[in-house]
């Protein structure tokens, strides 16, 4: 069994496309962050990003963020927070740029780093978690470090 | 003097004004003025789709003259487009066009 497209060219809402997640980003930017809220990441540009999350025991729930006003960052990032809530955080953390670029057709070349700066805000959101955790063994993912922005 | 284009209202302004008048005095060479660059919005971006004939003359004539093009982002996206676009034709936002447009500065902005 294969998922339904969420491409443009079908009728399974919501789409997945850059233009709609930005629509549904661009909203989800002006929410108040959760509680475990990690460093801000910024780029060579002058992009930053932030995110916030909740924990559902090993799993990760809701997700928000707070980034520069640029269309392709808001769409990576809203990508993120559709695509990873429900997972073992130990997933969520080694989901990788080139997967978010590949999951996201439709982007030129040029913009695809900014799935670079959102993946770096994404884990160091994670890694903020842990911080916080009262028992950081149930979030211990070797080996992860936030992708170099510059 | 040296200027740039913003083409922001749909219409004829593709088609006519810049199909008819300004790009075939940019490739007679008696425009007038230097093109710094052009930044276009909403259906105008369809011009700089690869395979447009009057954006392949658009491209020719502006490699050859240095001229900047760009798409709206948003635009593009919207319109499913951002990754067709001709060959180092980029697409971006106002923070996009004034850092590129800084480097080779307009007297005039035009919009069309």
């Amino acid at each position: 069994m294969t998922a339904a497209c969420r491409e443009a060219c079908c009728s399974v809402t919501p789409h997945f496309t850059v233009a709609e997640l930005f629509e549904r980003g661009f909203r989800r930017n002006r929410m108040a962050p959760f509680a475990i809220e990690g460093e801000a990441v910024r780029d060579a540009e002058g992009n930053s990003a932030r995110f916030s999350l909740e924990l559902d025991g090993g799993k990760l729930g809701e997700v928000r963020f707070r980034v520069s006003a640029c269309t392709t960052l808001i769409a990576y990032c809203e990508a993120l927070t559709e695509l990873l809530p429900g997972l073992d955080t130990g997933l969520a953390a080694h989901f990788t740029p080139s997967e978010l670029v590949d999951a996201l057709p439709g982007v030129p070349r040029l913009k695809q780093p900014r799935a670079i700066l959102a993946v770096a805000a994404f884990r160091a959101a994670l890694l903020a978690a842990r911080a916080q955790s009262h028992d950081p063994r149930n979030l211990s993912w070797p080996g992860l470090s936030r992708p170099s922005t510059s | 003097m040296k200027v740039a284009y913003i083409f922001a209202t749909s219409r004829h302004t593709v088609s006519y004004v810049l199909g008819k008048m300004i790009l075939p005095q940019l490739e007679e060479n008696r425009h007038g003025v230097d093109v710094a660059g052009m930044f276009f919005f909403e259906d105008n971006n369809y011009v700089l789709v690869k395979g447009n004939p009057i954006g392949a003359r658009l491209h020719k004539v502006a490699k050859e003259k240095g001229i900047l093009l760009m798409g709206c982002d948003q635009c593009c996206y919207e319109r499913e487009i951002a990754d067709i676009l001709f060959e180092g034709v980029p697409i971006g936002c106002f923070p996009d066009l004034y850092k590129v447009l800084s480097g080779n500065m307009p007297d005039q902005v035009i919009t069309l």
